[in-house]
């Protein structure tokens, strides 16, 4: 059993796109601005929801914040347009091998100012952001109940551009093979980026982080006073 | 805990280079724990490292068993620390080079198989802020619980003719709940009949509730479910920061009668609470269940009556509906046009059974029982209808008095098929109530005494046809499983007997084989004979050969 298993290790395969994560949800961003008004929300969506589901979404959502009804359609266009964008993806293969990238978090959410970078096999199909989000708040006492959902949000938005990358990689591979072309080319820069296996996991690397490399990859988190948060938001616009 | 198992644990742990030995006391469970090995349930809980179902990628460079003992080693050797604090996986994470959706599922097995984080006296941080937790999972706070069986109980026992009054609204039960015990000079108030409870025999459930001594027995099957919704409900409870007090209450009841489901108004409504706090204590209120079942029940009553008073169009629609169902309506169609008006009220609720296909759950016990009724044939249903009629009657003799005063009034009307007669009366849900009608009005005492137990009678009718039914059913799945039996049986003879006969064939050929090669060796060894008979003739010594000889000759021999 195990030789066969050790002989031939599935090392790399490929599949028809998805997002890399146990559950195929969509990260969709939604910036809208009416008459001076501006809504910005982050959230996950399931493409395999009826697109029915996006005018109620859209409706309930401007009834709930208050919003005129002049937001709905902009909302709606900017859903459906991301969801196009995904669904154009798939059908088109992927490959999913294991593949260790760092994964950046740096935000603000409402007073909330959370930094962050860990590593993320993007070739594990079983991996949950939102399990992870979770993880995060409960380990670091974070009580305002919307930082969970957008450390969850910006992964997937990571792991989905990595994994159109991938798609896309795949493509230009494709073709050019076909011209007989050196094919690590543009393998390379996608690859760059991902973590020296040999160097952590070869039988002379441990996978212990040195200690003066903690500080890279342990969450920093600030509790902005409400004061602060309008400067910080003036310099982000700025 | 035995220990040994600390022993051994604590004593792999300390490197031989140091002399001072700590000792740990591990959790029992966790005592098949090994530093230098990795044991079957380690294996089994993480199969990405081991390449079990799951672990398509054993081998590659980040999952294997040496990254696996240098991961779980490290993590429990900086739990050991400092064992009273709590280890979080975000900290761990910072020190660990892989995949985090990896890390984290290591983590949460060493957690909860207590090898970190056993004495840890620092509580879970989840525990410290369950306000966070429930907002994530929000819709979790909405949950349906049982409808109680309000409505059924009251129909059964007033069914008999009371008319308007049965069909009231059930008053709201939630008062118990909204106000407390603070009704002043009242008795308590039983949840689930909403009557005032006098004579003292309350008993309170779970969740609060009230109950008078008859409902509570009515409602006894259904107090499982309730007592899970009545954990949930003190789990939500934890987390609302301060009780309701009535004002507040009305306020918010208020509120959401004026603007609906705009929490934001309400809130400002009530203004003492927040919105979440609001919601919560809205779903609380357990009256919207109760409002719903007694329209429901109001809406029923009425499709009754006005079924009663045009049943004429409606025998017409039973005739349409009757025509691909099986004889029992058919036989009753006959009665009902023999008989006339009188017939085609004790139909209808037959024809409502067949309006309705399927079990409903929503529908009252008698309606279950005469549909399971109408699953058998009528011979059955006549004959189970009999039995149950003669033992209600031998267990009482009033009982038998008021089958046999029916049973007169009904054969002063019936003309030959008395069987089918009877089991029609213990067919319908609303039986009772026919019967009632059709009893003139000086009889009105033994009335309500006969329909009890034509409605028992009813129920033994049921039970029996169900049970004859179940019986048949066995009865023929038991055939089926000894005509199946036998052909296995057959079947697996007749392959004993090939292979017999195969391995007889085998034996033969072996035989034969076995005697070629005695041949052959017997024929070897006269030819070896030879040799050395001539070799001696021809005077060669032959020193080395004899060892060989010997073990020839000593070898076929025997």
């Amino acid at each position: 059993m195990k030789t066969v298993s050790l002989s031939a290790p599935t090392r790399s395969s490929t599949v028809k796109f998805r997002m890399p994560t146990r559950d195929n949800l969509v990260p969709i961003r939604v910036d809208v601005e009416v008459d001076g008004q501006r809504y910005r929300d982050a959230f996950t969506w399931n493409p395999r929801d009826p697109d029915s589901e996006i005018i109620s979404f859209a409706k309930r959502t401007a009834k709930d914040l208050k919003l005129p009804a002049s937001f709905v359609p902009q909302m709606l266009q900017s859903i459906q347009g991301q969801l196009a964008e995904f669904r154009s993806y798939e059908g088109q293969e992927m490959q999913i091998k294991e593949k260790i990238m760092p994964l950046k978090i740096d935000l603000r959410v409402n007073n909330t100012l959370v930094r962050d970078q860990f590593l993320w096999d993007i070739g594990n199909l079983d991996s949950d952001p939102e399990e992870f989000a979770r993880t995060l708040c409960d380990d670091l006492n974070i009580t305002d109940p919307e930082v969970g959902p957008a450390i969850a949000v910006s992964i997937r938005e990571q792991l989905y551009e990595i994994a159109s990358q991938s798609v896309s990689a795949m493509r230009e591979a494709k073709v050019s093979k076909k011209r007989r072309a050196p094919e690590f080319a543009s393998n390379s820069k996608a690859m760059n980026n991902a973590v020296d296996m040999f160097k952590y996991f070869g039988s002379k690397g441990s996978v212990i982080r040195k200690r003066k490399e903690w500080y890279l990859y342990a969450p920093v988190v600030d509790v902005v006073p409400n004061e602060e948060v309008v400067v910080v938001d003036t310099t982000e616009g700025a | 805990m035995s220990p040994a198992a600390a022993g051994a644990a604590s004593s792999g742990e300390a490197p031989p280079s140091r002399p001072k030995r700590e000792l740990y006391t591990i959790p029992a469970s966790s005592s098949w724990f090994r530093w230098d090995d990795i044991h079957e349930t380690e294996r089994s809980a993480l199969p990405e490292f081991f390449g079990g179902p799951g672990g398509n990628s054993y081998g590659t460079a980040s999952r294997n068993p040496r990254i696996y003992r240098e991961y779980r080693d490290y993590i429990i050797n900086k739990y050991r620390e400092d064992p009273a604090r709590r280890l979080t996986f975000t900290e761990v994470r910072k020190a660990l080079v892989g995949d985090a959706t990896l890390l984290r599922k290591l983590f949460g097995f060493l957690d909860s198989s207590g090898l970190i984080n056993f004495s840890a006296t620092s509580p879970r941080p989840v525990a410290q802020q369950p306000g966070l937790d429930a907002v994530l999972e929000a819709p979790v706070g909405l949950q349906v619980t049982p409808r109680p069986q309000v409505s059924y109980s009251v129909e059964e026992r007033f069914g008999g003719g009371t008319g308007e009054n049965v069909f009231r609204l059930p008053p709201l039960s939630s008062y118990v709940d909204v106000f407390g015990e603070w009704a002043p000079g009242k008795g308590p108030i039983c949840a689930f009949c909403g009557v005032e409870c006098k004579d003292g025999k309350v008993e309170t459930l779970e969740d609060g509730f009230k109950v008078c001594s008859t409902c509570c027995k009515t409602n006894s099957d259904n107090e499982e479910a309730n007592k899970c919704a009545g954990d949930k409900k003190e789990s939500a409870d934890n987390h609302a920061s301060s009780a309701w007090t009535d004002a507040e209450t009305l306020l918010l009841l208020e509120g959401v009668l004026k603007h609906g489901d705009d929490w934001d108004l309400i809130t400002q409504h009530v203004r003492t609470k927040n919105k979440l706090e609001c919601i919560a204590r809205l779903i609380q209120l357990p009256f919207g269940e109760h409002m719903l079942g007694a329209i429901n029940g109001k809406s029923d009553s009425r499709f009754q009556t006005s079924q009663t008073t045009d049943g004429k169009t409606n025998h017409y629609i039973v005739k349409d509906t009757s025509s691909q169902s099986n004889e029992m309506v058919d036989g009753m169609q006959i009665d009902g046009e023999q008989d006339g008006a009188d017939k085609l009220v004790e139909e209808q609720p037959s024809k409502r059974q067949r309006l309705s296909s399927s079990i409903d759950v929503t529908g009252s016990l008698m309606e279950q029982l005469a549909l399971l009724t109408t699953a058998t044939s009528l011979d059955v249903v006549a004959a189970a209808a009999a039995a149950s009629i003669k033992a209600l009657g031998s267990e009482n003799p009033q009982a038998k008095n008021a089958f046999h005063l029916s049973e007169k009034e009904y054969q002063g009307k019936t003309f030959s098929s008395n069987h089918i007669h009877e089991s029609e009366c213990n067919v319908g849900d609303q039986e009772g109530e026919m019967h009632g009608q059709t009893v003139p009005d000086k009889k009105l005492q033994k009335k309500y005494i006969s329909t009890a137990y034509q409605v028992r009678a009813a129920v033994g009718t049921a039970v029996g046809v169900a049970a004859a039914r179940a019986k048949m059913l066995v009865d023929q799945e038991e055939r089926e499983i000894e005509l199946l039996l036998a052909s296995i049986i057959e079947t697996q003879l007749r392959k004993i007997q090939y292979k017999i006969k195969h391995f007889e064939e085998l034996e033969l050929i072996m035989d034969q084989e076995y005697n070629t090669i005695q041949q052959i060796k017997e024929s070897l060894i006269n030819e070896w004979l030879k040799v050395l008979e001539q070799a001696f003739q021809a005077g060669v010594p032959i020193q080395r050969d004899e060892v060989l000889t010997k073990l020839f000759l000593n070898k076929s021999t025997p």
